[in-house]
C-alpha cells in the first residue's frame, strides 16, 4: 500500500496538533482561522484516504475488528467537531474531539492490529456496512455529547456555562440515540437473516438494548422536569455503559456465550 | 422534581413513588421466582397467548379512556413511571448481561433466575408494567388524534407492539434443525437442545449438492514452547499464493510453489488433483535462520496428514482457509405438490409455506468434504407484528432527527 498505517496515523496527530496550536493563536489572529481549519480538516482526511486504500488491499471494508472501527472513528469525530464549529460557532468541542481521534490511534500504534482477510459467512451480508457504520455514527456522536457532559459541569462549577451549551450536549445525545436506534434494528433484522432470530440475548444484544435503554432514560427525563446539572452528569456517566457495550462486553464473564467475539482485539 | 412539603404518596405521585413500584415489583418477581424454587415463566401458546395480549390491550384502553382523569391512571402512564421502568430493565438486562445465561450455576443464582433473567418474573412484571406504561400513554396521544403526536405515537406504538408480539409471540417460535445428506430428503426436523426431539415438517428438502468454498490457506510460524502463532514483520495473515515471501526475524521463506489441490504422487511430490479430493499443497524455500533444502508444506486432510516444515525449534505450517460460503442446492417440496428450487447459503434464508429455511452448518470434521448439510427450518408467525414495531421505531426516529434539527434550540 501506498500509505502505510504508522505513516497515516503520525501525519493526522501532526496535522490535528498543529491545526490546534494554530486554532488557538487564530484567537488573537483572525486570518489564521481557515488554515488552522484546512489542518484540521487534513487530519480526518488523511485518515480517510488510509481507510480508502485500506478497504481495497483487504477487499472486504475495514470494520470488523475493534481496532479497524477505531480507525472510523479517528476519522470521523474531529469532524463532528468541526461540523458543530462551523454550524454553531462553538469551537471548544473539537479540541476534545481532535484528542480523542489521536487517543483511538494510539491504541492502534501501540498495537498493530493483525488483519485477517476472511471474512466469516455470517457476515457476508449487505446489512454489515449500513450496521457497523450507523453504529459507529452514534457512537461518535454520543461521546461527543458525553464530552460536552463534562465540559458543562467544569463551566458550571466556574459558573460561566450557557442554556447553549447544554443544548448541544442534549442535541448531540439525541442525534446519537436516533443512530443507536437505527444500528439496533438493523441488527436486529440482520441476526434474522443470519441466525433465524431477531434477538436472542446474547451478551453484545444484550448490552447494546441496555446502552439503548440507558440513552432512552435520558431522553424522558429531559423531557420531564429533571434538573438540567443532572442531565449532564447522566450525559457524561452515560457514555460509560456505550463503552462497555462497545468493547467492554469482550472481558465480562459472559463472553465465551456471545457469538460476537470474532469482534475481538 | 419532588414537590416540597409532599408527603410520600400524596397525590400526584412522582419520582419517589415511581422508583418505590419499580424497585417493589422487581423485588416482588424476585420472590415469586424464588418461591417457585426457580422456575420461570412459561408463556401460553397460541392461542392463549393471542387472547391474554388482546386482554391486555383490552384493558389499557378500557383504564385509559374510562378513567383518564385519576391522578393514580395519569401518574400510571406518566414519564415518572416510565422513566422508573427504563431504568429498572437496564439494571435486570445488567443482570443478563452480567451473569452468564442459559447454564448452571450456584443454586442461589438458579433459585433466583439469574441464569435465565429474560425469561423471570420480574423480567416478566417490569414488562408487564412497560405495556401498561406505554399503553395509557400511547391512548391519550391517540385519542383524539393530532398529526403533531405522530412521531410520539410511532416510538410508542412501535415499541409496544414490538416488545408484546416479541414476548408474547415467542412460545410459538418453532426452530428445527434438518440434517439433509446429498442425494437424500427429508421432511422431519430435530429440536435443538435434550431430547433431539423429532418433529413433521409440512414439507420436504431434497439435497443435490452441497459445497463449499474456502479462502486461500494461510502460512504461519508456529511457536511449539509458547504455544503461539508469531506474525511476521508486515503483521498481516498472508494468504499463500506463488511468488509470496514472508520474513521473520531472520528467516526469509519464499513461495515457489503452490497447488491449490493436490495429492501425493507414487514418489510423494504432489501432483494435482480434483478439488473434491485433493488438498492444498505449497513448496517452501527457507533462507537464514533455519535454512533447509526446498520442502513441500501441507494442511493436510481426511487421510492425508498435514505436513509442516521446522524452522530451528519452530515449525512453518499451513492452516486450511476458512470457510468463505457454503452452500445447499436443494428442492422443497409441500404437502399440496407445490415446490420450489433454491439455493441456500448463510445470510439468504429462503421462505416457504410460512417457514423461513436457514444455511446452518456441515459436518465440520470432514470440512470441504462435508456431504451433510444441517439446515434449519424457522417458523415465527408473530414476526410481521414485530417487524411493523421496529419499522415504526425507525419511522419515528427518522422524524425525531429531523424535528430535532430544526428544534435543537442551539441556534441563537
Ligand atoms: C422507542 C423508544 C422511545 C423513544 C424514542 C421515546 C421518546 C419519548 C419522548 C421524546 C417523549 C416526550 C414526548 C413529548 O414530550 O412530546 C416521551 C414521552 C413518554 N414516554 Fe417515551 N420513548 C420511547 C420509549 C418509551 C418506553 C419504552 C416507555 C415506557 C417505559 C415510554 C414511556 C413514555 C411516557 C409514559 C411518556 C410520557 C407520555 C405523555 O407525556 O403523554 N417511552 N417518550
Amino acid at each position: 500500500m501506498i500509505l502505510d498505517f504508522t505513516t497515516a496515523a503520525y501525519l493526522s496527530i501532526a496535522l490535528w496538533a498543529s491545526g490546534t496550536m494554530l486554532s488557538v493563536a487564530s484567537k488573537r489572529a483572525p486570518a489564521l482561522q481557515r488554515p488552522a481549519t484546512a489542518l484540521n480538516l487534513g487530519g480526518s482526511l488523511v485518515m480517510i484516504a488510509f481507510i480508502a486504500l485500506y478497504w481495497s488491499a483487504l477487499e472486504r471494508p475495514p470494520l470488523r475488528t475493534l481496532g479497524e472501527t477505531r480507525l472510523w472513528y479517528a476519522a470521523l469525530i474531529p469532524l463532528v467537531g468541526l461540523l458543530v464549529e462551523g454550524r454553531w460557532k462553538i469551537s471548544w468541542l473539537k479540541y476534545y474531539c481532535m484528542a480523542l481521534a489521536s487517543f483511538f490511534l494510539t491504541i492502534n500504534l501501540m498495537h498493530p492490529e493483525v488483519f485477517d482477510k476472511a471474512l466469516m459467512p455470517a457476515l457476508q451480508s449487505p446489512w454489515f456496512v449500513p450496521h457497523v457504520v450507523v453504529y459507529l455514527v452514534g457512537y461518535v456522536l454520543l461521546a461527543a455529547s458525553s464530552v460536552s457532559g463534562w465540559h458543562n459541569i467544569f463551566l458550571t462549577w466556574r459558573k460561566n456555562n450557557t442554556p447553549q451549551n447544554d443544548a448541544l450536549a442534549h442535541y448531540l445525545a439525541l442525534l446519537g440515540f436516533v443512530f443507536l436506534t437505527f444500528g439496533l434494528v438493523f441488527g436486529a433484522l440482520w441476526a434474522k437473516d443470519a441466525w433465524g432470530n431477531y434477538w436472542s440475548w446474547d451478551p453484545k444484544e444484550t448490552w447494546a438494548f441496555i446502552a439503548w435503554l440507558i440513552y432512552l432514560g435520558y431522553l424522558h427525563a429531559s423531557s420531564s422536569r429533571v434538573d438540567r446539572l443532572k442531565l449532564q452528569w447522566y450525559l457524561a456517566l452515560a457514555f460509560l455503559v456505550l463503552l462497555v457495550s462497545w468493547f467492554g462486553v469482550n472481558y465480562l464473564p459472559t463472553a465465551p456465550n456471545s457469538v460476537h467475539t470474532y469482534q475481538q482485539s | 422534581m419532588t414537590a416540597k412539603g409532599r408527603t410520600w404518596f400524596q397525590a400526584p405521585w412522582q419520582y419517589r413513588e415511581s422508583a418505590l413500584t419499580a424497585i417493589t415489583a422487581t423485588a416482588f418477581g424476585f420472590a415469586v421466582q424464588y418461591t417457585l424454587k426457580g422456575t420461570g415463566i412459561d408463556m401460553p401458546q397460541w392461542p392463549l397467548n393471542g387472547v391474554s395480549l388482546a386482554l391486555l390491550a383490552l384493558a389499557t384502553l378500557t383504564i385509559a379512556l374510562a378513567f383518564r382523569r385519576r391522578p393514580f391512571v395519569q401518574w400510571l402512564g406518566g414519564i415518572p413511571l416510565g422513566l422508573s421502568l427504563i431504568i429498572a430493565l437496564a439494571l435486570i438486562s445488567f443482570i443478563g448481561g452480567m451473569v452468564p445465561q442459559g447454564i448452571e450455576g450456584s443454586p442461589l443464582a438458579l433459585r433466583l433466575g439469574l441464569h435465565a433473567v429474560f425469561s423471570s418474573w420480574p423480567f416478566a412484571l417490569i414488562v408487564g408494567l412497560f405495556l401498561l406504561n406505554i399503553g395509557l400513554s400511547l391512548v391519550w396521544r391517540t385519542v383524539p388524534f393530532n398529526i403533531g403526536n405522530l412521531q410520539f405515537i410511532l416510538f410508542h406504538g412501535g415499541f409496544w407492539l414490538a416488545l408484546a408480539c416479541g414476548v408474547f409471540g415467542r412460545s410459538d417460535l418453532e426452530r428445527l434443525i434438518v440434517p439433509v445428506y446429498e442425494g437424500r430428503s427429508s421432511s422431519h426436523g430435530m429440536i435443538s437442545g435434550e431430547g433431539r426431539e423429532l418433529r413433521r415438517l409440512p414439507f420436504s428438502i431434497h439435497l443435490h449438492d452441497f459445497s463449499i468454498e474456502e479462502y486461500p490457506p494461510e502460512i504461519l510460524l508456529y511457536d511449539p514452547a509458547a504455544d503461539r502463532f508469531i506474525m511476521d514483520e508486515s503483521q498481516t495473515m498472508t494468504e499463500i499464493r506463488r511468488g509470496v515471501a514472508l520474513t521473520w526475524k531472520g528467516t526469509r521463506v519464499e513461495i515457489l510453489d503452490y497447488l491449490p489441490s493436490a495429492m501425493p504422487g507414487a514418489d510423494g511430490t504432489p501432483v494435482a488433483a480434483p478439488t473434491a479430493a485433493g488438498i492444498p499443497y505449497a513448496m517452501v524455500r527457507i533462507t537464514g535462520t533455519g535454512a533447509q533444502p526446498d520442502t513441500w508444506i501441507s494442511t493436510g486432510g481426511p487421510g492425508m496428514r498435514p505436513y509442516a516444515a521446522e524452522v530451528g525449534s519452530r515449525y512453518l505450517i499451513m492452516m486450511p482457509g476458512s470457510p468463505k460460503t457454503y452452500r445447499s442446492a436443494v428442492t422443497i417440496r409441500g404437502l399440496d405438490g407445490s415446490s420450489r428450487e433454491a439455493l441456500l447459503e448463510v445470510n439468504k434464508p429462503v421462505n416457504f409455506a410460512g417457514w423461513k429455511i436457514y444455511q446452518m452448518g456441515y459436518d465440520e470434521a470432514s470440512g470441504r468434504f462435508s456431504t451433510l448439510s444441517l439446515l434449519e427450518a424457522i417458523r415465527d408467525p408473530w414476526l410481521p407484528a414485530v417487524y411493523l414495531g421496529l419499522f415504526m421505531i425507525l419511522g419515528g426516529n427518522a422524524l425525531f432527527f429531523w424535528n430535532g434539527i430544526k428544534r435543537s434550540g442551539v441556534e441563537r
